[in-house]
């Protein structure tokens, strides 16, 4: 019998507990925006309601302004899209004096992205924010695909990585999170890497470096030749590498990759995520993150889960459980 | 810059009111819109998104060609041509069927600016500027139409177009390259005989190719008139936030940008002094505001 199957009987879907802790982060449900997707926090506050997400994730600032990458920065491909924005932001200086007032404004839980082409930019950052009370967490980017300098490939090295957060966890008084590429041989490395450094929580994953070629013109669909996957099709990627990365550190992971709907975000908590993020399925549907958020409560509801907390981690792969031949008999059985 | 500013945009769904061929290979789409829908301007756009199971993850950026207001509803008027994925599938939409509508987005034609209003349009790009001329022909302001395309085929909707600009007392001015309607020509010639007639200053609204409105650009330069092009690009939220429809600012525009510091936050190209957003700080630019060397 599947795991879900053994929990109660359905209860009121307002007497699910949504709420989760990421370090010493408390959010009021575990449904976050991704960096990149939901800007610097208020341009889509007219059609969502900022206090029923979990929190926002700024898009990743850098100590100087970047004007990103030249077009086409948008494809897109099967199930997904490629993007090659290239951490197009306004710099330090703007966001400090823009855009974080605006951010304390908001009824929302604010996690600020940072990005550096080395450790020194991203020591620099954490100096100049590190105790900015309209923020909340710091998530740290190791993983654009789509930047020259300091993006995925720059900090694939565990060793670097571990470094890095020694050096930066003891500049911010708020919870650390890392965010992660898909694009190493074992996220596991990188994983423990950082939690080794101090993270206090991990986000897995980004974008998958990705290709489309235009035949009849033969060059790439993109302004450069490659960008980041994101969407639907890298759900299961995605969700692959953020159950690897979970069940090698301590720290919460903060799945992200493809979640357009409740049972998506479900599916990375059950694989032993935390929280979650939701990206690209903003781009479709402004105000996703909020209907995340009520299809996640009441299909806990319908199974009589009374705490998402409770479900964090309650999927099993089948290498732990053994593949017992009553095991295949059942899986041929719930064959429509 | 002066066009328009963005509004407030929502996300609604529409019905399919009717669907109709529209000469050649393309058609007219209607869709009714909740009431409390902003009324667009000539040159925003709505981002169109099928009902599941759509075969195309991303909304499509559509310009408004036409907008009626009813007591319970406001229907939009679309023209397009199915040629890809999700217009196929939005052409085989019948009356009744959902839609999911993102808008109004971007900034339209500044439509109110003193001198002679010149409406150029370019193939399909023809459907922004029917909206804008029934806006001037509320103002009670006669426009002057140009139309021009390859071949007499490609002149979209024409009849449409006369029906707008003539009966309401604008003049319509006709090209096409191998010179089977109107001018043997393109529609910079046309501009080049018809300005020294009108009062200066021409105020021209444009869309079509990119090579006729780089083209308008260069002589609304060299004749001193003001031109607001209706740019596209490949885009994914349409609303500012991906910052995925980048176009290249002219110097100018990036001087502008940089003397306004902190304080281009709330402006149009909202302070990246490289690129300017199809989506917000358009789709409606003006001319000299982008670089057309490097416009691709």
């Amino acid at each position: 019998m599947s795991r879900a199957r053994e929990w109660g009987r359905a209860i009121p879907p307002r007497r699910v507990d949504l709420s989760v802790r990421i370090g010493s982060l408390e959010l009021r449900n575990p449904v976050l925006t991704a960096s990149g997707t939901f800007g610097y926090g208020d341009e889509y506050a007219h059609v969502v309601d900022l206090r029923r997400l979990g929190g926002i994730v700024t898009k990743t600032v850098t100590v100087r302004p970047r004007p990103g990458n030249a077009p086409t920065r948008i494809a897109e491909t099967a199930g997904g899209m490629l993007n090659s924005i290239g951490l197009e932001n306004v710099g330090l200086a703007r966001f400090r004096s823009e855009k974080l007032p605006r951010l304390a404004e908001l009824k929302a839980t604010v996690i600020a992205s940072v990005g550096g082409e080395t450790e020194d930019e991203l020591a620099e950052l954490l100096e100049a924010l590190g105790a900015e009370p309209g923020v909340a967490a710091f998530e740290i980017n190791f993983s654009c695909p789509n930047v020259a300098a300091g993006g995925a490939r720059y900090w694939a090295s565990p060793s670097r990585l571990e470094a890095t957060m020694r050096r930066l966890r003891p500049l911010s008084p708020r919870p650390l999170i890392a965010k992660l590429s898909p694009d190493v041989t074992d996220i596991r490395d990188t994983a423990r890497a950082c939690e080794a450094g101090g993270a206090d929580a991990l986000t897995a994953v980004n974008t998958f470096v990705g290709m489309s070629i235009d035949l009849d013109r033969m060059r790439s669909r993109l302004g450069r030749a490659t960008g980041g996957l994101s969407g639907p099709a890298i759900k299961p990627l995605a969700l692959a590498r953020c159950h690897e990365a979970a069940h090698a550190v301590g720290i919460p992971v903060i799945g992200s990759g493809g979640v357009a709907g409740g049972r998506d975000a479900l599916e990375f908590i059950a694989a032993g995520a935390a929280a979650v993020q939701i990206g690209t399925a903003t781009f479709v549907e402004p105000g996703v993150a909020a209907r995340v958020v009520d299809e996640m409560r009441e299909w806990l509801a319908s199974h009589g889960i009374a705490r998402v907390a409770d479900f964090r981690g309650t999927f099993a792969a089948p290498a732990a459980q053994g593949c017992a031949p009553a095991d295949a008999r059942e899986l041929a059985e719930d064959r429509p | 810059m002066s066009a328009p500013a963005a509004r407030t945009w929502r996300q609604c769904d529409a019905r399919v009111r009717a669907q109709r061929h529209f000469g050649g290979d393309f058609h007219w789409l209607d869709l009714d819109v909740p009431p409390d829908f902003e009324t667009p301007e000539a040159g925003q756009f709505v981002q169109l998104l099928l009902e599941p199971p759509s075969p195309v993850l991303l909304p499509r950026p559509m310009s408004i060609a036409g907008a009626v207001r009813r007591a319970r509803s406001l229907t939009l008027g679309f023209l397009y041509a199915p040629v890809g994925t999700g217009t196929r599938a939005l052409a085989a939409l019948e009356p009744g069927s959902r839609v999911r509508v993102t808008g109004p987005l971007g900034r339209g034609y500044p439509l109110g600016r003193p001198g002679t209003p010149v409406l150029v349009a370019g193939g399909r790009g023809v459907a922004p500027l029917l909206m804008a001329a029934d806006a001037l022909a509320r103002q009670r302001r006669s426009a002057e139409f140009v139309f021009g395309a390859r071949t007499r085929s490609l002149l979209v909707g024409l009849d449409e177009a006369r029906t707008r600009i003539v009966k309401r007392g604008g003049r319509l001015h006709l090209a096409t390259d191998d010179g089977s309607r109107g001018l043997r020509g393109n529609v910079v010639q046309v501009l080049e005989r018809l300005a020294p007639r009108l009062a200066a200053p021409l105020v021209i609204h444009a869309c079509g190719p990119h090579a006729m409105l780089s083209a308008i650009a260069r002589w609304a330069t060299a004749h001193g008139a003001e031109a607001w092009l209706a740019m596209e690009s490949v885009m994914a939220c349409g609303t500012g936030v991906c910052r995925g429809c980048p176009l290249p600012c002219s110097a100018q525009a990036r001087e502008r940008v940089l003397a306004a510091g902190a304080a281009s936050g709330a402006a149009a190209l909202r302070g990246n002094p490289e690129w300017a957003m199809c989506c917000t700080d358009g789709p409606v630019f003006e001319a000299r505001d982008l670089d057309w060397e490097r416009v691709e």
